[in-house]
């Protein structure tokens, strides 16, 4: 009698542990929207997540072993590649792109700047056979992982069977992806009001919302969408983004709207990387701005900031740096599971 | 005379055979040429397709469906031309619907496992899509590098949409023939030597092959 009472004490005490242990893997916070990510798919769990981690970081995955996931997408830089404008990859080749920042991936429903990837489980396929990038087939990734000394072990703590399957390999990688969350910036203390904006910051989000809201709408500072936002095509890569996988002419020019979170060490920006300062990017939108069929309708009045405008308005977007998120050991590089087994 | 009103009852027809074809021959990968004139000839390396939602009809009516329906054809894999189905008595029915490709709700759904596994060479990297069906070789009508001609038929989003049901007549028989002669017939070689992606060309290539299917009456 005392044991039945006991365990129906123990279970929901058990449960509720349960539950939050599950929270902690995953949370929306609150007055954000729901994520397009569907979790029922693909439940997160612990090893799960720490196998996609290792996978994010190991250059297994690219033809010759050299580059990872991590190369073009490093922490510190909001998971982007700082320094150059079009990110290169195996053997040096440069791509035809900015590597795009990582974060709320669990909010995006398509991927790549003109987006050719219609969901995160299949975006790691993208780089690992890309030419440029890791010029490697899934296949021959499967093959290197089950020949491995750890990943079968781990593989089979994550989903119950050693045998490493493609699906398996990428719903891991997306298991990681999805916890890279970015909340935590002075922008999201100030509308929990646990913060306030100085007088400076306060004035260029005024500026912002005005300004740049409708495309880079919070709270994710993107609106998802597909925009021509004017500037020039660059004649050596004739890249006309969004087009090229729509067929579509309307779409002509436009590229993903890429969010603004952390925006201050994701440099350099635009989908090929032309400009290094925000400054330049400010400058581009109040006169640089080219009229095309195609351009946005939100760019079709002429955004008009003085110099001191530009200036409150860049103290504003360096309040969406969340440096908690930059340098959180969970996202880091795994050395417990890639140092120290794999030398062995 | 009798037994032709009979309606086309398949007995303990659990397996069903997708046999590629050349004309009367039996297609072999690789090895092996065939003619498509007096003077040309062609040579196939890869030949896979997905077939899925196999359904089992009577008078228009949907009598069996086979649950997570994709089955992935490979000539290169004798097995995979056999597709068990796991139906425990016989059915009346006097037709059979399948669909070549995979639809629209899985090709947006992530990664998938199984036949569908992206490891299986049947889905697009760079543009998320499964290819619905694959068809390489060489002939020397080819003006291309190497002579080779590469078809990977696929698109799920209109109005490039590749995706194709056919409906046949049972006629007693578990084995549905795909005469790539036939399929040939209908396409110039000599202009038309690849389709890599999604198209208005990929949707009239998928119409073609949909028609190059057919049930062999034993």
């Amino acid at each position: 009698m005392k044991n039945k009472i006991s365990i129906f004490i123990l279970i929901p005490v058990l449960l509720s542990a349960f539950m939050q242990m599950k929270m902690r893997l995953f949370e929306t916070p609150a007055n954000w929207p729901k994520p397009q990510y569907d979790f029922s798919k693909n439940p997160l769990t612990e090893e799960k997540i720490e196998l996609g981690r290792a996978l994010f970081y190991d250059p297994i995955l690219s033809k010759n072993n050299t580059i990872s996931c991590a190369s073009c997408h490093s922490q510190y830089t909001a998971f982007t590649h700082v320094d150059h404008a079009l990110s290169h990859g195996i053997e040096d080749r440069i791509g035809t792109r900015n590597s795009p920042a990582l974060m709320n991936l669990a909010w995006q429903k398509i991927f790549m700047w003109d987006g050719a990837i219609n969901h995160l489980d299949v975006q790691a396929l993208g780089p690992i056979s890309n030419h440029l990038e890791m010029d490697e087939k899934i296949e021959n990734v499967v093959a290197k992982l089950q020949s491995s000394k750890i990943y079968p072990q781990l593989f089979l703590e994550a989903f119950g069977d050693s045998v490493i399957t493609g699906q398996h390999t990428l719903k891991a990688i997306s298991q990681f992806m999805l916890t890279l969350v970015s909340k935590d910036s002075k922008y999201d203390s100030v509308m929990r009001k646990q913060a306030a904006f100085s007088s400076q910051e306060t004035n260029g989000y005024k500026l912002f919302q005005k300004n740049c809201g409708n495309c880079h709408k919070e709270p994710l500072f993107t609106n998802g969408e597909f925009e021509n936002n004017g500037l020039t095509v660059d004649t050596l890569l004739n890249d006309y983004g969004r087009v090229s996988i729509s067929k579509d002419p309307n779409d002509s020019l436009k590229f993903k709207v890429p969010t603004l979170r952390n925006v201050e060490f994701s440099m350099p920006y635009m989908h090929d990387g032309r400009f290094k300062k925000l400054k330049q990017v400010l400058d581009h939108y109040t006169d640089g701005v080219q009229t095309s069929k195609t351009l946005s309708p939100h760019l079709q009045q002429q955004i008009k900031l003085t110099s001191n405008e530009k200036v409150d308005l860049i103290a504003f977007m360096l309040t969406l740096t969340d440096k908690k998120f930059l340098f959180d050991q969970n996202y880091s590089y795994p050395k417990h599971i890639l140092l120290s087994s794999r030398k062995k | 005379m009798g037994s032709h009103f009979l309606p086309a009852q398949v007995k303990k027809m659990d397996t069903l055979v997708f046999q590629p074809m050349f004309g009367d021959s039996t297609l072999v990968l690789s090895t092996y040429s065939y003619k498509l004139n007096d003077k040309d000839s062609i040579q196939f390396d890869v030949l896979k397709f997905y077939i899925s939602g196999i359904e089992f009809l009577n008078k228009g009516k949907p009598v069996w469906k086979e649950e997570n329906s994709f089955h992935l054809i490979d000539a290169s894999q004798e097995k995979t031309m056999s597709v068990i189905l796991k139906r425990s008595s016989s059915i009346i029915c006097d037709q059979i619907k399948f669909n070549i490709g995979i639809d629209s709700t899985i090709n947006v759904s992530g990664a998938m496992g199984g036949d569908l596994d992206p490891t299986k060479g049947m889905y697009w990297t760079w543009q998320s899509g499964y290819i619905n069906f694959k068809l390489e070789g060489i002939s020397n009508v080819c003006k291309s590098k190497n002579q080779e001609f590469q078809y990977h038929v696929g698109g799920y989003e209109s109005p490039f949409n590749a995706f194709q049901t056919v409906t046949l007549d049972c006629k007693r028989s578990n084995k549905i023939e795909i005469d790539i002669k036939e399929l040939l017939s209908g396409i110039d070689l000599s202009k038309q030597d690849h389709i890599m992606s999604p198209s208005a060309e990929a949707v009239v290539l998928a119409q073609k092959i949909s028609k190059t299917f057919s049930v062999q009456a034993q």
